[in-house]
């Protein structure tokens, strides 16, 4: 569906993106993870059309680039700042975002009242969005980029700075869009949503990637051990080890009193630090 | 819908929805009309207006004085209100209650009839220091009413003799002429009085009998310039000079309100979304700069209307209007694009506003009138687009402008437009869309 093949992006003397090539396979929902400054938004800004890359090329669905305003019919974008009118309705942001997309008439209205009713707007539709609750907001920017009907959507960071429910809500949405066959990229800095979501994840820090697979693999080939916490009368041991369960069994037949057993198993957040590091970034 | 239009009616709507966005740019042009209307009200077709306010003080009261306090609150250039002291009228110049105060002296009759014997004829004019150009036209005045006095002597046989006796009484006894100058002087009296003797006489003082009457070494006539089409020379109302500055303070908000809004959709995340969508960017500036056009239209529209309904404003050739009004938008709107690409912040586009466009638009005609500017600051206000909005627009409301005349103000809003829009997409940087 969207072929990333040898970008590169400087800014200045600053190199965004070096040498990044990807595929995301149609069907499945990519996970693009990295820390601040690792290149994520220029990746996506060159793989939405809105930067030229210095080299490489974008191809979407064997179209072309998304450079070429055709081939954006065919991508819908949520962006990570929410990008709606605060001064205008739900349903005439959505009527206007539709028009731009070369919709009108009954098919333009009624394709309006279906994203509303998916993200659950439809009862508010008449309300000015500077009267939305953030989450409301995330999810009438979610029903912008689907106005279209797109096969291809870029989430950045659907869920940054919503409550749990809210939270919820999109995430089971875009698990309801993946269902429908949509191709989804999907960045976040909640490992869990990339976790409960995502099919594949990669990993980039510094304009590369660092590693790409599915999630049971990436942790497998870059989680480590995991680490077993015992908890005795006054004392508490932990013990990293790539088979937990054995451990246990080994620790409970010493016969002594145990007062409760914890397993950290690995994670895509293990697979994060241990790709990226821990120090901070500024 | 064509995506140009969408955004437009975009656009639009949410300037209809910014209640201060429209109040500046619809509703406060015009009141600001209004006002200056009623500001410069009376200066314009009303006969009482325009008149300079000057106290008289009589301090003679005998019959010359008062001939000549008549002939100056007759004229048709003076309003004159009677003071009874130099300080009274004084007081009313310091008050500004007018302009000037003019003193009849208490010798002016002994000295209107003896000009001959070296008397000279005093008026004294006390001016207001801030009306110095007033106090132009006051002297120029005073001097046609003194000769007018002159005159009334010259046409009246025994106020000639009186005022010959008089000289030949202060030549006498004059110890500063000799013998020979007397003698010339005395002939040449004696000469004017046989000659004004030979003329037919009739009542004194009465010009129109008499045979001196009729002479006016010099005569000024005043034509006002006839115009060369359709339409009067002068405003026919004090709002038809106000609505051209009203109309200058509705652009101006039309520009700052869209100028602002591009830089709003960069800094509020939505133009990235403009930029995703399978549009061209330069339907993305063609969408906002037809709001502003349409926005300069609707603007200009209301106020004439407003113009022509309550406050009587008179349009001598609607085609030529329409123009205008066509003309000017599509020069406002390349301004506006010009303004919104060497904005990056709302800030920025704010300033950029005050500094520039602001002043623009106040030596352009929102202030004062162009023609109560002086000639340098009108040549300077050539640079200011509003200038030639102005200019159309007066020249096609009450200068009686031909399309001919309107060629050189038009060209120039259409460079204005054509060039303001073609350097505001160079100056927007495409290359990121945040």
């Amino acid at each position: 569906m969207l072929k990333l093949d040898h970008l590169r992006k400087s800014f200045g003397s600053l190199v965004a993106v070096d040498d990044l090539s990807l595929e995301v396979v149609g069907g499945e929902v990519f996970g693009l993870l990295g820390p601040n400054g690792a290149g994520k938004s220029t990746t996506i800004g060159m793989a939405i059309g809105l930067l030229k890359p210095d080299q490489g090329s974008v191809s979407l669905d064997g179209a072309g680039s998304p450079a070429d305003p055709a081939v954006r019919r065919k991508i819908g974008v949520a962006p990570q700042s929410v990008a709606l009118y605060d001064d205008l309705t739900a349903e005439e942001n959505l009527r206007f975002f539709g028009r731009l997309f070369g919709l009108g008439g009954s098919a333009l209205r009624d394709r309006v009242l279906a994203v509303l009713n998916l993200v659950g707007l439809e009862p508010r539709r008449r309300d000015r969005v500077k009267g939305y609750s953030g989450g409301m907001k995330r999810r009438l920017n979610l029903a912008a980029a689907l106005i279209h009907d797109p096969p291809l959507l870029l989430l950045d960071e659907p869920t940054a700075g919503v409550d749990p429910q809210s939270r919820n809500n999109i995430l089971e949405l875009v698990t309801g869009l993946a269902k429908q066959g949509r191709t989804i990229v999907y960045t976040t800095h909640y490992m869990e949503e990339a976790q409960r979501l995502c099919s594949r994840v990669a990993i980039m820090d510094k304009g590369k990637i660092l590693c790409v697979g599915s999630v049971d693999e990436l942790i497998a080939s870059h989680g480590g051990k995991s680490v077993v916490t015992i908890e005795r009368d006054g004392e508490s041991q932990r013990i990293d080890t790539s088979d937990p369960l054995s451990e246990i069994a080994r620790v409970i037949g010493d016969g002594k009193q145990l007062r409760g057993v914890r397993i950290d198993r690995p994670d895509l957040e293990s697979v994060f630090l241990a790709m990226t590091g821990r120090s901070l970034r500024d | 819908m064509s995506a140009v239009l969408a955004l437009a009616i975009k656009d639009l709507r949410l300037l209809g929805r910014d209640w201060a966005n429209a109040f500046f740019t619809f509703l406060f042009p015009l009141l600001l009309a209004m006002f200056f209307g009623w500001v410069f009200s009376g200066m314009y077709g009303d006969e009482a207006a325009g008149k300079l306010e000057v106290a008289l003080v009589n301090l003679d009261g005998r019959p010359a004085s008062a001939a000549f306090a008549k002939d100056l609150t007759d004229d048709e250039a003076l309003d004159v209100r009677p003071a009874a002291t130099r300080e009274e009228g004084e007081t009313m110049v310091r008050k500004r209650q007018v302009g000037a105060c003019v003193i009849i002296p208490k010798d002016f009759e002994d000295n209107a009839g003896s000009i001959f014997a070296g008397k000279t004829l005093e008026i004294e004019a006390v001016v207001d220091p801030t009306r110095s150009a007033e106090s132009g036209l006051l002297t120029g005045k005073l001097n046609e009413i003194a000769f007018r006095q002159m005159q009334r002597t010259f046409s009246d046989p025994a106020a000639m003799k009186k005022s010959f006796d008089s000289a030949r009484a202060s030549l006498a006894t004059s110890e500063g002429i000799s013998g020979s100058q007397r003698t010339l002087l005395n002939q040449m009296f004696d000469s004017i009085t046989r000659t004004t003797e030979s003329f037919d006489t009739g009542q004194p003082g009465d010009g129109a009998a008499s045979g001196m009457a009729g002479w006016r070494p010099i005569a000024v006539k005043v034509h006002k310039l006839e115009s060369t089409a359709t339409g009067p020379k002068m405003p026919t109302s004090s709002y038809a000079v106000s609505f051209p500055q009203g109309v200058v303070w509705g652009l101006l908000g039309c520009v700052m309100a869209f100028a602002v809004s591009i830089v709003t959709e960069r800094t509020g995340g939505t133009l990235l979304r403009l930029t995703t969508a399978p549009i061209a960017k330069g339907q993305i500036l063609a969408g906002k700069a037809l709001a502003c056009f349409i926005s300069c239209l609707i603007v200009q529209g209301l106020l004439i209307l407003l113009a022509m309904g309550p406050f009587g404003v008179a349009v001598p050739n609607w085609g030529l209007l329409l123009l205008v009004v066509f003309l000017t938008s599509f020069g406002f709107t390349g301004l506006m694009m010009l303004l919104a690409g060497l904005s990056r912040t709302e800030g920025g586009a704010q300033g950029l506003g005050r500094a520039v466009v602001l002043i623009l638009a106040m030596i352009g005609g929102g202030s004062i009138p162009l023609f109560f500017l002086s000639k340098s600051v009108q040549m300077l206000a050539r640079i200011s687009p509003f200038t030639w909005a102005t200019i159309s627009i007066e020249g096609v409301l009450w200068r009686g402008f031909s399309l001919q005349d309107l060629a050189l103000p038009g060209a120039v809003l259409v460079c204005f437009g054509v060039g303001g829009y073609a350097a505001g997409v160079y100056a927007m940087r495409w290359s990121s869309a945040a």
